[in-house]
């Protein structure tokens, strides 16, 4: 028996060492960071000892700036116009698989000097302190940003994000499988069992209720919120998969294994260039849209540099890339308002001027809503 | 002879059949020898592996432990905060997410009986009967490990897919019209997938307790007039239980928290418990709820394992 005995008191040592550890580490590294909810009063401190962005010529600027973004974005046609601005300075990319990842990822620490969130999931950052205050005069093209881009980063009368990238979602469909759709209960029609796929999101799959049953989705009761899980417990066996990355939803719609899905509209421009007969739906119910935006760490070394990589985001020959190679709208207006290439302004609607009307934005998340609308996913997928 | 230290850790000057180091050592410690330097030497090699062990697996475990009782994750993660029993609470009321781990568990049963059941001849194979050529054998039975375990599943999605190697071979034969959709994306396809990438690590612990076995043992057997059945049954199978224990529960525990493989090939239908797990840090950023349902798992896996190996005992099972 004696091993047994030795190994349980061996543990008891390691269990109390870490015990004194953990305790003699909290509160030395909980007073370093201090992210206080004191968001306004540090950041107009702040302000006035960094040196407005224009006072040091581009190539004398240095450093290495860390992004946190989706895979994908790290290409340097992304952000080629910082690139070439400013040849002595660096840009660093990590990355996050989804907006709570990138947020965890945030609150857990992250040295990312800037990190890229979606609407919807912007209120918690300003809520717990954790970006910086954009400074928009020391952004040279922030003119041709339009002002309702504006105002999605905007936070109790600040400017907290600067909006980069914009699309919709709706129902990508195979033409000649299901010529028209006119509604997002195509995603709940049994004629096409194992030809579906809806986005492994339980905030998608609210909207998506939300828009066919007509309720109000910045407050959804706790009765629909049963409803919405009973409705999509039994439409799991419809999908052939609920898609997480975007290059297996296009593959799987190639291959034709999908016929209808849940979609971004870059989807559906790669799939149109490619020759895909694709369309993608103006459902009675309306589109939903979303828009990308850049925010800067609260407390990040390198404000100054931050500032000039976004200021570079919003540059012509990012937001040309932007449309042309990625079919995602830009928040530079001069640049969409370009667009001549008949591709992408069927991807952007933009001969439709009805199609924003019809709109759905994206409203902001509480942090009850995520937490609940995740958990009521989860148990849609487990009850298979 | 279980529970008799070897002979070489016993001290010479303890009296006869007193334990090296006995249950009441604290007490009698000052009487003793300060320190039998094999002992010393043990306690010096193994030093690294337990700074390793406790910085990079019972610190996270501790830390997520604690994370279990945050109400949420605003603020500093380092911060004290009042310790909440909500998140346990809310497991424990989820019938779903209950089933969930229950279907989890039997599939990484499945899993592990299967890829340890195939992974016993291999190993026979290789301990006793490849000779010259084992090393070889053994090498290409690692090569898979040479590339990365997403390309491995990612694999089997090319041979399982709609238009997949099997639909078009069927195809082709003209045993199908339609391609079978049966084949992807639900649970029997984790399934299948799971004992396809266990199967070599299952091999590895059973082939190194049949390294072990005296080949003699087997010509004394069949000197006794034992046929090959109960060679196997009396002489083989009892000395390599702890290597099949040992494959056993390798593939089971962490097969019951597995997420990657039903990620790519499970589908609407072939969720796993620990995509819930993942869907809470990854998705939801609701890292607290996450952790409860780590620790969940965590404790019914122990109690688990604990269970099986009192009740099937498997020493008594084959009569030894």
């Amino acid at each position: 028996m004696h091993p047994r005995r030795s190994l349980s008191l061996m543990h008891a040592l390691v269990a109390l060492s870490i015990v004194a550890l953990v305790a003699a580490c909290g509160p030395g590294a909980s007073a370093a960071p201090t992210p206080g909810p004191t968001t306004a009063a540090t950041t107009s401190v702040t302000e006035p000892t960094e040196p407005p962005a224009t006072q040091t010529p581009p190539e004398e600027v240095t450093g290495d700036l860390l992004v946190l973004d989706w895979s994908g974005y790290d290409a340097e046609d992304f952000w080629i116009d910082f690139k070439n601005t400013y040849p002595n300075a660096t840009a660093s990319f990590e990355f996050g698989t989804s907006d709570a990842d990138i947020y965890g990822k945030i609150v857990g620490g992250s040295q990312a000097d800037v990190f890229h969130p979606y609407t919807g999931w912007l209120q918690f950052y300003v809520d717990e302190g954790l970006v910086e205050e954009i400074d928009t005069s020391r952004l040279a093209n922030w003119d041709v940003v339009p002002e309702s881009f504006k105002a999605l980063g905007q936070f109790n009368g600040k400017q907290y994000f600067v909006p980069w990238d914009w699309g919709f979602t709706s129902i990508l469909h195979r033409t000649d499988h299901i010529p028209t759709v006119d509604s997002w209960d195509i995603l709940f029609d049994t004629q096409y069992e194992n030809r579906l796929s809806m986005w492994d999101d339980g905030p998608g799959a609210v909207t998506v209720s939300s828009y066919i049953h007509g309720y109000d989705e910045t407050a959804i009761t706790d009765e629909q919120l049963e409803a919405i899980k009973a409705e999509w417990t039994a439409q799991a066996p419809l999908n052939r998969f609920y898609w997480a990355a975007e290059p297996d939803l296009i593959q799987a719609m190639q291959s034709g294994e999908v016929w209808a899905a849940y979609a971004w509209q870059g989807a559906y421009a790669t799939l149109l260039g490619e020759g895909v007969p694709v369309a993608y739906a103006n459902p009675q119910e309306g589109r939903n849209s979303w828009v990308g935006v850049y925010g800067i760490r609260k407390g990040t070394p390198n404000v100054d540099l931050a500032h000039r990589f976004l200021d570079a985001k919003l540059g012509q020959a990012t937001g040309e890339n932007l449309v042309n190679l990625y079919y995602y709208g830009t928040a530079n207006g001069d640049v969409m308002a370009a667009i001549s290439d008949v591709t992408l302004k069927e991807a952007f609607s933009i001969d439709d001027p009805a199609i924003l009307e019809s709109t759905n934005f994206t409203p902001n998340l509480t942090a009850e809503q995520r937490d609940a609308w995740t958990a009521m996913w989860t148990e849609v997928k487990a009850s298979q | 002879m279980p529970g008799r230290p070897p002979a070489g850790a016993v001290p010479e000057t303890v009296t006869a059949g007193a334990d090296p180091i006995p249950a009441t050592a604290a007490g009698r410690a000052p009487s003793r020898r300060p320190l039998n330097p094999r002992r010393a030497t043990f306690w010096a090699l193994s030093l690294p592996a337990w700074a390793i062990l406790l910085s990079l697996i019972v610190v996270p475990l501790l830390f997520m432990f604690g994370l279990s009782f945050r109400p949420d994750l605003r603020g500093d993660l380092l911060a004290p905060f009042n310790p909440t029993l909500d998140h346990y609470r809310q497991v424990v009321e989820t019938a779903s997410w209950w089933r969930q781990l229950g279907l989890s568990t039997l599939m990484a049963a499945i899993v592990a009986l299967v890829a340890t059941a195939v992974a016993f001849p291999l190993a026979y194979f290789l301990a006793f009967r490849a000779g010259r050529r084992a090393g070889l054998y053994l090498i290409l039975l690692l090569v898979p490990f040479w590339t990365s375990y997403l390309l491995r599943v990612m694999a089997w999605k090319l041979m399982l897919g709609t238009e997949g190697v099997i639909n078009s071979s069927l195809a082709f034969l003209g045993v199908i019209d339609a391609p079978l959709d049966a084949l992807l994306y639900n649970r029997n396809a984790v399934v299948i997938t799971l004992i396809y990438v266990w199967i070599p690590f299952a091999t590895l612990p059973i082939l190194a307790a049949l390294g072990r076995i005296d080949v003699r043992l087997h010509d004394a057997a069949a000197d006794l007039y034992a046929s090959p059945w109960q060679q196997l049954r009396r002489v083989t199978l009892p000395l390599a239980i702890p290597g099949l224990a040992a494959a056993f529960l390798m593939v089971f525990i962490p097969t019951v928290g597995e997420y990657v493989t039903p990620l790519l090939v499970g589908g609407s239908g072939g969720t796993m418990y620990g995509n819930i797990i993942q869907d809470f840090f990854l998705r939801a950023a609701n890292w607290p709820l996450g952790s409860a349902l780590s620790m969940i798992m965590l404790v019914v896996t122990m109690v688990l394992v604990v269970i099986g190996l009192r009740v099937v005992q498997p020493r008594r099972l084959l009569g030894v």
